[in-house]
C-alpha cells in the first residue's frame, strides 16, 4: 500500500510544518550524518543508494545527530527516554556518568585480579550496555483483548522497537523507583546495567515475569487476530 | 587489533631512539649519580619512565609518566591530589604523574635557590585544567624526597566558603575560629611529617585555656595533639605551628634542628579574595572578610619572607574561587591588587596545555591502562577527533576519555 502511494505522491512538503511532528511523506529518505566513505570502497548497491541520496529529499537531521565517529543512535535513544522536561543536557550527563562509573568499576577488577582472569572481564561500556539491554528484552509480550465483555490478556509478538522500548522503559522506571533515595541516578543506573549484563537484578527479573505470564495465558493464544 | 599495528610501528622506531641516544650521550650518562634508563627492554615504555625519583626528572622524561610510590601516596598525600586524579589512581591501581617542563623549571630554581636568604614565592598560573595542581604536586614529591618539611594546603578556597561551624575566636576578640577545618588540617599535617614531630621544639609557652596550656621546650607532636584533641582552640594551635615552623625553619639552633621548609598553598587567591561566610553582628548579617578568620590571617603571615630556611611553593585557582569570572587566570586578575602587592616579588611559572609529544605520551597510556574502550577512540579518526574536541587541555580529555 505503501509503495502505491508513493506512486501518487511526489516530493511535497505542507505549507505549515510541524517542527515537532516527524509525519513525512514515505518519499523522503532518513539523514544518514555518517563521514561519506570514497567511492572506490563502495559495492554496486552501496554505489546506488549514493545515488539515490542526491536525487531524493531527504528528511531534517535531529539536533542530536552528529557526524563523530561516536555516534550512538541506541545511546541517543536511551538518553531521549531518560530525557525530562526537555532537559536534554542533564540526561546525557547523567548518561556519560553512567558510562564512566561502569568503566571504572570494570577496569579497577580488571587491574587488580591475575593475568589469567583478565580475559574474561568486559571494559567495554558500550558493549556492556548493548548486552544488558539484550538481556531485558521480553520475547513474548501480552495485550488486552476484549471478548464476550471479559478481558483477557492475550500473550502477542512483539516488534523490534517495542521490545526495546520495553527494555529501556523498565530500566529506568526501576532505577528511578526502586532505589534508595539518596543514590545517585547513574550509581543506580550503573548497578542495575551491570547486574542486567550477568542476568540477575529486578529488570531481568521483570523480564521473567512477563514470560511466565505468556506461557500462563497461552490458552488465549487464539483471541488475537492480527 | 589496531593495538598491535601501533605498537609494532613504535618497536622499530623506539629501539632506533634509543641507539641514537645512548651513542649521542655517552659522556652524560658518567656525569647523572644514577641512570636506570638504559635498561628498558619493553618497547611500550616510549610514555614511561623507571626514574621514580623527581630529583633527578630532566629535559630527557618531557612527556613521559613516572609512577609516584604507594608508601609516598599514603604520607605525603593524604588530602593533597586532585579528586579526579585520586580516582585514577584507585582505578588503576597505581598513582603515574606526567612530568612536563613547568614543574622541571621549578624544580631546577628549587635546587639552585639559597636558603640562607628569605624564602622565594613561586606562583604556578594558568587557564582551567592544564595542570597546576598536579604540578605543584609533583614539585612537592620532589620537596618530600629531599627530606623538607611540608606544610601543604590543599585547597585555600575550603577554608573561605562552606563552614559549618564558625566560632568567635577564644583568643582575640574580632576573629572567627574554624576547628573543623583546622582539626582535619592539622591531622593531615601530623601524617605527612611525622619524624620532625619529635625533633622541633617549642620555642615559648602557649596558655589555651585557664587549666590547659603548653609548656616552652616540649615536641611539636604535643602542640599537634593539643589542636587535634581540642577542637575549640584548633585555629589558634594551627597559628602558633606555623609561628613555630617559621621560627626555626632556617637551622639556626644546634644542627640536629636544621631543616627546609616547603609552604604549599592551591588556590592562593583566596587568601586575599572575598568569603562566603557569614557573621551575626547584633543588628545585620554581613560578610566576613577574609583577614577576620584565624586560619587565614595566620596563613598571610607565612606567606611573607620575613623567615628563611625554605620555600613557598603556590598554584593559583579559578575554579574554586569566588566572585571571579572565569575567564580570568593571570595573577593580577585573580590575585587582586591587595594579593599582588602581598606576594610581590614572585617567580610566575606558566603552565599551558599538552603539546604534541605530551599528548600522545597522555594517549598511549590511557590505551596501556585499558582506558580507551570505545573501538573508535583507538583509531587515528577518533584521536583526531579527541584532539579536536579537548583542544589538549589535560583536564577535559581526561573527562572525555572517561565515557569513550
Amino acid at each position: 500500500m505503501a509503495a502505491s502511494v508513493r506512486h501518487l505522491l511526489k516530493p511535497w512538503t505542507p505549507s505549515l510544518c510541524f517542527a515537532r511532528w516527524s509525519r513525512y511523506n514515505p518519499y523522503y529518505l532518513d539523514p544518514d550524518p555518517s563521514k561519506d566513505a570514497p567511492d572506490s570502497e563502495l559495492s554496486p548497491e552501496q554505489k546506488e543508494l549514493q545515488e539515490l541520496k542526491t536525487v531524493r529529499p531527504i528528511k531534517a537531521a535531529l539536533s542530536s545527530d552528529t557526524s563523530s565517529t561516536f555516534n550512538d543512535p541506541l545511546i541517543s535513544k536511551f538518553i531521549n527516554m531518560m530525557m525530562q522536561d526537555g532537559n536534554k543536557i542533564l540526561a546525557r550527563g547523567i548518561m556519560t556518568q553512567t558510562l564512566e562509573t561502569i568503566k571504572r568499576k570494570q577496569v579497577e577488577i580488571y587491574h587488580r585480579s591475575p593475568a589469567a582472569k583478565r580475559l574474561e572481564i568486559e571494559c567495554n561500556p558500550y558493549t556492556i550496555f548493548q548486552k544488558a539491554l539484550e538481556n531485558c528484552k521480553p520475547i513474548i509480550g501480552l495485550a488486552s483483548v476484549q471478548k464476550g465483555g471479559k478481558s483477557y490478556q492475550v500473550p502477542v509478538p512483539l516488534t523490534d522497537n517495542r521490545r526495546r522500548f520495553l527494555a529501556m522503559k523498565w530500566l529506568i522506571t526501576e532505577c528511578r523507583d526502586n532505589k534508595h533515595r539518596r543514590t545517585h541516578m547513574y550509581e543506580k543506573l550503573s548497578q542495575e546495567l551491570l547486574a542486567a549484563f550477568a542476568n540477575e537484578g529486578n529488570v531481568v527479573k521483570r523480564k521473567h515475569d512477563l514470560h511466565k505470564m505468556a506461557e500462563a495465558n497461552r490458552a488465549y493464544a487464539h483471541y488475537r487476530w492480527w | 587489533m589496531n593495538l598491535h599495528k601501533l605498537s609494532s610501528r613504535l618497536c622499530p622506531t623506539v629501539s632506533k631512539f634509543r641507539h641514537l641516544h645512548i651513542q649521542s650521550s655517552g659522556q652524560q650518562l658518567e656525569a647523572v649519580a644514577v641512570e636506570t634508563e638504559s635498561t628498558e627492554p619493553n618497547p611500550l615504555s616510549v610514555f614511561r619512565t623507571s626514574e621514580q625519583n623527581p630529583t633527578y626528572h630532566s629535559e630527557r622524561h618531557t612527556g613521559q609518566y613516572y609512577t609516584l610510590p604507594p608508601a609516598h601516596i599514603q604520607k605525603l598525600f593524604p588530602h593533597g591530589l586532585p579528586p579526579r586524579f585520586q580516582l585514577q589512581i584507585k582505578t588503576f591501581n597505581e598513582g603515574c604523574v606526567m612530568v612536563r617542563p613547568p614543574v622541571l623549571e621549578l624544580i631546577s630554581y628549587l635546587k639552585k635557590a639559597d636558603y640562607s636568604k628569605p624564602p622565594l614565592r613561586y606562583i604556578l598560573y594558568g587557564d582551567i585544567g592544564t595542570g597546576k595542581s598536579m604540578s605543584l604536586s609533583h614539585a612537592l614529591h620532589y620537596c618530600y624526597t629531599q627530606g623538607w618539611l611540608i606544610v601543604h594546603i590543599p585547597d585555600a578556597h575550603l577554608w573561605v566558603k562552606n563552614c559549618k561551624e564558625l566560632l568567635p575566636s577564644s583568643s582575640r576578640p574580632s576573629r572567627f575560629d574554624q576547628p573543623i577545618q583546622a582539626s582535619q588540617w592539622l591531622k593531615n599535617f601530623k601524617i605527612t611529617n611525622e619524624g620532625f614531630l619529635s625533633k622541633i621544639k617549642t620555642t615559648q609557652q602557649y596558655v589555651w585555656t585557664k587549666r590547659e596550656s603548653t609548656e616552652k621546650g616540649q615536641p611539636l607532636g604535643v602542640l599537634v595533639d593539643q589542636g587535634v584533641n581540642r577542637m575549640k582552640s584548633s585555629s589558634d594551635v594551627v597559628g602558633a605551628v606555623l609561628r613555630e615552623l617559621r621560627l626555626q625553619a632556617g637551622g639556626t639552633t644546634e644542627g640536629e634542628g636544621a631543616f627546609k621548609l616547603a609552604v604549599a598553598v592551591d588556590g592562593v587567591n583566596a587568601l586575599w579574595g572575598k568569603t562566603s561566610l557569614k557573621k551575626e553582628d547584633r543588628t545585620m548579617v554581613c560578610w566576613c572578610k577574609p583577614e577576620e578568620l584565624t586560619l587565614i590571617h595566620n596563613l598571610r603571615k607565612m606567606m611573607k619572607n620575613n623567615w628563611s630556611g625554605g620555600a613557598i611553593l603556590t598554584a593559583l585557582s579559578q575554579t574554586g574561587s569566588l566572585f571571579k569570572p572565569q575567564s580570568a587566570y593571570l595573577p593580577s586578575e585573580l590575585l587582586g591588587e591587595e594579593g599582588f602587592d602581598n606576594m610581590e616579588p614572585f617567580v610566575p611559572v606558566s603552565v599551558s596545555n599538552y603539546n604534541e609529544k605530551e599528548f600522545e605520551s597522555c594517549y598511549l597510556y590511557y590505551l596501556e591502562r585499558n582506558w580507551l574502550q570505545h573501538p573508535h577512540s583507538r583509531s587515528e579518526e577518533g584521536k583526531k577527533e579527541l584532539i579536536f574536541l579537548s583542544n589538549k587541555n589535560p583536564s577535559i580529555l581526561e573527562r572525555l576519555c572517561a565515557f569513550l
